[in-house]
Parts: structure tokens; sequence; C-alpha cells
């Protein structure tokens, strides 16, 4: 057992919805002898096959646990761990709590991968999909941030910060408009490919005003001051990573945490909000990012980046990001009518934008 | 001397996996190693040895791919083997975790890539990295000048010495030893009468050869029978699709020109795709240190076109051996500068030529390894001036520390004699007369100089006196900035550790005065 390593795995038709091969499923089995756990029951409830990953749902006789296996580098598990462990020891977050192995470790390793087992929270429920439910999941997402402060990886873990990556993004995303542009020019008799060609100059103008806007920010002096100063953020945050316990909200699935900006957690919400709602609303916009400021205070500078990330043309740019693996299929009917969609909630957005712009002025 | 080169935590040597830095060191190993005792200190692969001794040379291999779990292994083994100079390989972050382990080794450092910019080191631990090696080699006089902005302090140690390449290895397509190589590739290809422009390298954003691929339709309006070779995957042996490969491949399926991608090849199988082309093209879009992709080209006796980006148009001789685009960005200067090489068949011969005479002359490993002796000499005896430099960062207007510093920037005599390639003009001008490498009995009379050296020392020591007189220096920040790179592993040590550096840093100081004497006084 001791040479495997675990692979990403091939799902298809012929395999159920949560297929894992045999040797994983050994290898777990293997894993849980190094718990002082009596296991009742043992059930997969999500998987990666692409990148090697799964969590299994434990019945024990001391409660539900999870047990997860990381499908990052060991040592890039290792900082999420770390992070894991300081929220739930020192910070008292209402994060899951690991549970320690025999000899009192807070993971394993096997497959030349990391496992751990968490306490599996109960009740959890999802908040209501409603403005009310925006602001319970932005306040405890600033809650997060401002408790993951402080955070100094084990020494043997990989550093994870995203902090300095922001102008790069930024030049990437302006990049890839103009690919988006010459996939569209080459395979013309596609039906998304005129509609793409049409828009994407727009979408591109808004990413290079936007990266100008940026360069004139406070970017610069706020990464001056350093990963502990900022924290981590989640990177994957939305409405069903953050959810109502007994006592409060749970932020569950850390694994992709890093050092960054903490904005940018909360950007990604509000846009992917925005966008579930085809509309971007002020109310629910403004709602949102005072909630998170109640949690973890938003400074006028910090605002400023805020605006600037929001103005971005993310969703199209998220959306059209996968016609360059098979345009072919991706540039059909559907995605024509995707980028259609698009156009009409971006419309929206402007006008919500120059409403709050100057919300924060004076502010702090 | 006992010189212990530090190799970077990402890729083993020999260059199994290619790199440009392992290449670097297999090809200048041959040569330094018959001066000095060497041992390479890399990362661990399934497939070599933990430790081996292959012609003389020491190869220790360690845990790495994480550069924190390298380093730490990197420590455990400076701690326990003593070296008299320590080479490391485009890591300053590992300077200093070295340098406390090893505190009276000398130090010297080589730099590959922009890795002193503000998001690869702190500028905390960059000025006191700078501080404690005697030089910093570069690959190109780009990667030198950014250190020199960033770093003013560091000008005095900053010396270019470009890579080289194996012209034995990399010879042109019509050479007895390739012909059938390049017939039978460009059989199995589909590539027969065709003209090949090739590129060679990773894939990826920076390297740019989308914006070759769009150029293809220009130039196949003004020549026929073009076809493109693409020589890489995304990440050395990984031939892994990301976006860009994705992005790459779907625009080559819709060129009017022939595009063949061939995904990985064997470092030691590239050479025959060089042979097989016609134009070499490097696409550079980022500010590329000086893709070694050049050499090669240049021995294969292709024309180059190259971009205006990084150290790229340093080995680049204006319509001599190739052609450079400003604007890298826009697909059509490729075209244009393409055409222009393949309009001109004359042109294009003669560029070639000059390419593989320029590899012979300059661009052979003798001369590297002889540069990098060169540097580890002076590094020897400069010993010392580690401390002023460290000195000079925290004291600016000191007069006493910038003559000092201007001092160390003079070449010595010994310097001057040789022929050196430190820019495109030496380099134009030594190109003809370049000798081979230097025998060792040539070696063993630079041992004599060293001796010398010894003396001249000892009777300015005398003089240490008058050292006395100059403005006393600010104590030595030596012990602040070891103290955050601390490695647990060896906590015993450390407390140890600081006292013990800091009486050597006051013993270094006395000599360094001394030093500096010795210098101003031989001039």
């Amino acid at each position: 057992m001791k040479d495997i390593v675990i692979e990403p795995w091939l799902v298809d038709e012929t395999t159920h919805e949560f297929f894992i091969p045999e040797y994983i499923i050994q290898l777990a089995e293997e894993v849980l002898k190094n718990y002082d756990l009596s296991v009742q029951n043992m059930q997969i409830v999500t998987t990666k096959p692409d990148k090697g990953g799964a969590i299994w749902k434990l019945e024990t006789k001391s409660g539900p646990k999870s047990l997860k296996l990381l499908h990052r580098r060991p040592t890039r598990s290792l900082f999420s761990l770390g992070a894991q462990e300081y929220l739930v020891e020192v910070r008292k977050a209402r994060v899951p709590p690991i549970v320690k192995t025999k000899d009192e470790k807070s993971y394993v390793e096997a497959g030349g991968k990391l496992w751990f087992v968490a306490e599996w929270i109960e009740p959890l429920t999802p908040v209501t999909k409603d403005l009310e439910g925006a602001r319970k999941l932005c306040y405890a997402l600033g809650e997060f941030h401002r408790l993951s402060k402080g955070y100094v990886p084990p020494k043997q873990a990989e550093m994870a910060s995203r902090l300095h990556k922001w102008p790069k993004n930024y030049e990437k995303m302006i990049t890839k408009m103009s690919w988006f542009r010459n996939i569209a020019k080459y395979y013309p008799e596609m039906p998304a490919s005129p509609p793409l060609l049409e828009v994407v100059d727009r979408f591109e103008e808004q990413a290079r005003k936007g990266r100008e806007r940026f360069l004139q920010s406070s970017y610069v002096e706020f990464v001056k001051q350093g990963t502990a100063h900022w924290g981590l953020v989640h990177q994957d945050y939305g409405w069903s990573n953050g959810q109502m316990g007994a006592d409060g909200m749970w932020i569950i699935d850390l694994d992709g945490v890093a050092f960054d900006l903490p904005i940018r957690d909360l950007r990604k919400l509000i846009s992917g909000t925005m966008a579930d709602l085809y509309k971007w609303d002020a109310t629910w916009v403004r709602e949102m990012i005072l909630a998170y400021h109640e949690a973890n205070p938003i400074t006028p500078e910090l605002y400023e980046l805020l605006m600037i990330d929001l103005a971005m043309p993310n969703e199209f740019y998220k959306n059209m990001k996968e016609v360059v693996y098979e345009p072919e299929i991706f540039l059909n009917e559907q995605t024509a009518q995707l980028i259609q969609t698009i156009v009409e909630t971006d419309q929206s957005k402007w006008p919500v934008l120059a409403e709050i712009e100057n919300d924060w002025k004076g502010v702090g | 001397m006992r010189i212990l080169m530090v190799c970077t935590e990402k890729l083993p040597v020999p260059p199994l996996l290619g790199g440009a830095i392992q290449t670097y060191i297999s090809g200048i190993l041959p040569h330094v190693s018959q001066f000095h005792d060497i041992t390479v200190l890399g990362i661990s692969d399934s497939s070599l040895p933990e430790q081996e001794t292959i012609h003389g040379v020491h190869y220790v291999r360690v845990p790495g791919k994480i550069f924190e779990i390298y380093r730490e292994n990197v420590v455990r083994y400076v701690e326990a083997n003593k070296f008299d100079l320590i080479h490391i390989f485009n890591r300053p972050r590992l300077v200093l975790p070295i340098r406390q382990a090893a505190p009276d080794a000398k130090m010297t450092l080589s730099m590959h890539n922009d890795m002193f910019q503000p998001e690869k080191i702190d500028p905390e631990e960059a000025t006191a990295a700078i501080a404690e090696v005697a030089y910093i080699v570069t690959v190109s006089d780009y990667i030198g000048n950014v250190i020199r902005c960033l770093y003013p302090q560091a000008s005095p140690k900053l010396r270019t010495i470009y890579s080289g390449v194996d012209s034995e290895r990399f010879l042109p397509g019509n050479h007895p030893k390739m012909q059938k190589i390049r017939n039978d590739i460009r059989r199995a290809h589909g590539l027969e009468n065709k003209t090949v422009i090739l590129f060679a390298g990773r894939l990826s954003r920076n390297k740019g050869v989308d914006k070759l691929i769009l150029a293809l339709p220009e130039l196949a309006k003004k020549f026929k029978n073009l076809a493109l070779v693409i020589v890489g995957s995304n990440w050395f042996s990984e031939n892994d699709i990301t976006d860009y490969v994705a992005y790459v491949r779907a625009l080559a399926k819709r060129m009017p020109v022939p595009v063949v991608t061939t995904g990985f090849v064997p470092p030691n199988e590239i050479q025959n795709w060089f042979a097989a082309a016609d134009l070499f093209v490097c696409t550079s879009q980022w500010q590329e240190p000086l893709a070694r992709v050049h050499y090669e080209a240049m021995a294969a006796g292709l024309p180059i076109v190259t971009t205006a980006r990084g150290g790229n148009p340093e080995v680049i001789f204006a319509n001599e051996n190739g052609l450079i685009v400003e604007n890298p960005e826009d697909p059509s200067d490729f075209a244009n500068k393409i055409a222009q090489i393949l309009s001109d068949q004359s042109l294009m011969r003669r560029m070639g030529e000059k390419g593989r005479q320029l590899a012979i002359s300059i661009y052979h490993w003798e001369r590297v390894a002889s540069e990098l002796l060169e540097v580890w000499e002076q590094a020897e005896k400069t010993e010392q001036a580690v401390v002023s430099e460290e000195q000079a960062a925290g004291m600016t207007i000191e007069p006493l520390k910038e003559d000092a510093t201007e001092q160390l920037n003079r070449p010595t005599p010994k310097a001057d004699a040789k022929e050196k390639v430190h820019s495109k003009k030496n380099a134009a001008a030594s190109s003809d007369k370049t000798k081979k490498g230097k025998t060792k009995k040539e070696r063993a009379i630079s041992m004599e100089d060293h001796q010398q050296t010894a003396k001249q020392k000892e009777a300015a020591a005398e003089r240490t006196e008058l050292a006395k007189s100059a403005p006393a220096p600010k104590q030595p920040q030596t012990g602040r900035h070891i103290k955050p790179f601390t490695i647990a592993s060896g906590n015993q040590q450390t407390l140890d550790a600081s006292p013990k550096t800091h009486l050597n840093r006051k013993l270094a100081q006395a000599k360094h005065d001394t030093k500096h004497f010795t210098i101003a006084s031989s001039h």
C-alpha cells in the first residue's frame, strides 16, 4: 500500500455518480485505522475525479464526522489544515474542528495526499435565497476574514498567497479577451461566434479601464502591509460553503484558503449573486457590503478597490474561459444565448456602481 | 577550493527533464571540476541515486520540489559539511539560511531570472542576501540591470556571464551528422519541401507562440510551402492541457499553414528539431532573462527572429545573426521580420553561418566555466568585502564606503588581462580570437596569483592602524537579518551560532578594513 499514488480518475456513463476507484476506498479504510473512532457507516458525499479528491460522511459512536481526501499537494494542504486549526483553536471561529489521530496528529498522509477527519456539523441549513440570507452570508464572511488574521502557516507548509497576483490577474483577463476574439474570428461558422465578436470589444474596454483605475488605486500600499495584516480568503465562498448552524453561521470547506485582500471573496459573492438575480440591484449590493463591513470594517481605499474589481467584466470572463478548449462545441446556440444574458445583466450593473460609488466617501 | 553548487528545488541535475539552469550547471561542470573539488547539491529524482560521484563531481540529492522543504534539506546538508565557497543558483532566498549554516564560507550567487523582484523576495531579506554574497553572476545584462535598479548597492558585485551551448551536439541540418536526421524528421512529419519555422519553448502566455501562429496567414500570402513546428510542452515533461495550450491548438487547427506540435521532447533529442528547421523564432512577450534557445539556434546555424524583451536582444547582432521584433504583441511585426529573412536566401544563409560562428567562438561552455572560475577566485580574494557591502548598505553617506565600493567595481589587473564577454560589444570584438579554455598549467599560475594576494594581505595587515583612523563603521546588522530565517530543526545550533557569527563579523570587520587599503595601495 505504501507506494500507491492517488491519481485523478475517469468518470463516464458506466460509473455511478460518486464513483471512486477501489484502491482509494481501501486507502480510506487504512487511513481510518489511525483514528480512535468506531465507524458504523461510511458514505461518499462528494468527489473531485479530475483532481483526485473526495469527502465521506462517517457515522461514528462519537457522532458524525467527515473524512476528506485533499486533492492538493501535501505541502499546500498543510497550509489549509494549519489555517483550519488556527481558526478553531485560537480564534474560536465557527469552522469544523479537526479530529486528531490516535497519536495526536491533524492528518494522515497516504497515497501521496493528506487526509483528515473533521467534525460533521449538524444541523446546518443553507440561508434563504433572499436579501436577509445574503446579509448573513456577508457578515459571516467578514467575521471569517477578521478571525483569520494573524495566521502563521506551519513551517513545512507551502506559502499560499494571492496578495501579489492582482496585477497579473488583470493582465490575464485583458489578454484572454483577445483570445476570445481570435477564436471567434477563426471559427466564424459557429452560432456563438458573431455575438461573441460583437461584444468582446466592449468587455475588453471595461477590463482595460479597470486596470487603469487599479494601477491608480491603493493596491501597492495594501500589498506592503503584508499577508499577516490581511488574513485569509476562502476562495470558494458562496451559498453552500456558508451555512446556518445551531449557534450561528458556519464556514466549511477551507481547503483552498490563501492569503489575499479579503474583498476578493466579497466581490465574487456579490457579482455571483447578481448574476443569479439576472440583474444588478443597488440595495442588495449596499446591504451586502454593509453586512460585511459590520464584521470586518472596510476602509474607503479598500472600498475603492472593491468598486474597481466589481467593474471588471468578471462574469463574461468566467463564462467564456472555456471557449479555448473545444470551440466547435462551446460556441453553440446555448452560448450565444448566454452571451445575450450576460450583456443584459451587465447593462444593469453600471447605474448601480455609479449609484454606490461615493458611499464610502468620508467614512473612516 | 571545496565548492558547493546549490541548484534550485525545481528540476534535477543532470537535466533529465531539461531546464536552463540545470543545463548550464551540467555544461560547465566538466571544466570547473578540473580546478576545484565540486559538490552539486540538488533535488532527488526517482531515476537518480541520492549520492554519487561522476568524473570527480560529487552529487548530493535531497527532497525538493517545494522551496521550504528543499531549504531545510539544504541547510541540514550545509551544517554537516564544510565548504570554502558556496555558489547558489537563482535562489537569493537560500542565501541567508545557508549563511547561517556556513558562517565562514564565501558565497556567490547566479541569477537566471528576476528573483529579486519584491514579490519574490522581501526587500529586507534581499538587502541582507546581497550583503552576504561576494558576487552575483547574471545570465544577461538585463537581469543585472533589474537587480541594480532595485538594489543599487549590488552594482559592484554584478557580473554578466552569458550562457553557452554544446556546438558538437547542436549542429546545422546540412552537417554530415545531421543530414539523415533532418531528412527523417521532415519525412515523418510531412515537412519535405517545406520551409520550416521553428519555435521551441514552454507553451505559455509569456513565451507567446500564439503571436507566431497568428502571423501565419499573412506569411502564407507571401510564401508557399511554409510550415511551423512547435517544440515543447506547457511545463517541461508534463503534457497537461492548460487554457493557453488549448488556445494555441484551437488556432493552429484553422491555419492555412501546417502546424506540427511535438509535445515534450526529451532534452537529449531536441537538437534534432533544430537541425530539421530553417528559421528560428523566439516569441517572448515577457521580459525574458535571455532564453537559451537562442544559443541552440545559433549553434544549429539558424537565422533568428526574436523579441525586444528582456535580455533576448543582447545576443542578436542586427542583420548579422537575426532580427529583433520591436512590438512582440503584434503578429504582423513577426510576419514582417520573418518575411524579410525568408525573401532573401543569401541573407538567410549568412545569418545562419554567423550564428554558428558565434556559438563556436563565444558561446561555448569552456568560456562560461572560465568566467565563473574567475568569479570564484575573486570571491576568494575579496572575501571580506562581503561585510563592507553590508555596511555600505546601512550607511550610504560614509565617503570611505563609497570609495571602497568604487574600488571593488574596478577590475583587477588580472581580470583585465583576460578576454571576457561582458557585453555584446566585447563579445563581438573577441569573437575571432577567443581562445579555448585555460589549461591546468595556466590555472596553476592563477593559483600563484592567489598566494601573492595573500602576501599582500599580510603586508597590508600591518597597516591596520591606518584603517582605524577611518570613520567608525556602523555595527553590522547581521544578527537581525539572520534571526527570522532560523531553521527550527537546528535550534540547538542556532542559539550558539548567533553570537559566534557576530564574533566572526568583528574579525571580518578588521580584515575588511585592511582589505580596502590593500586595494587602494595597489592603484
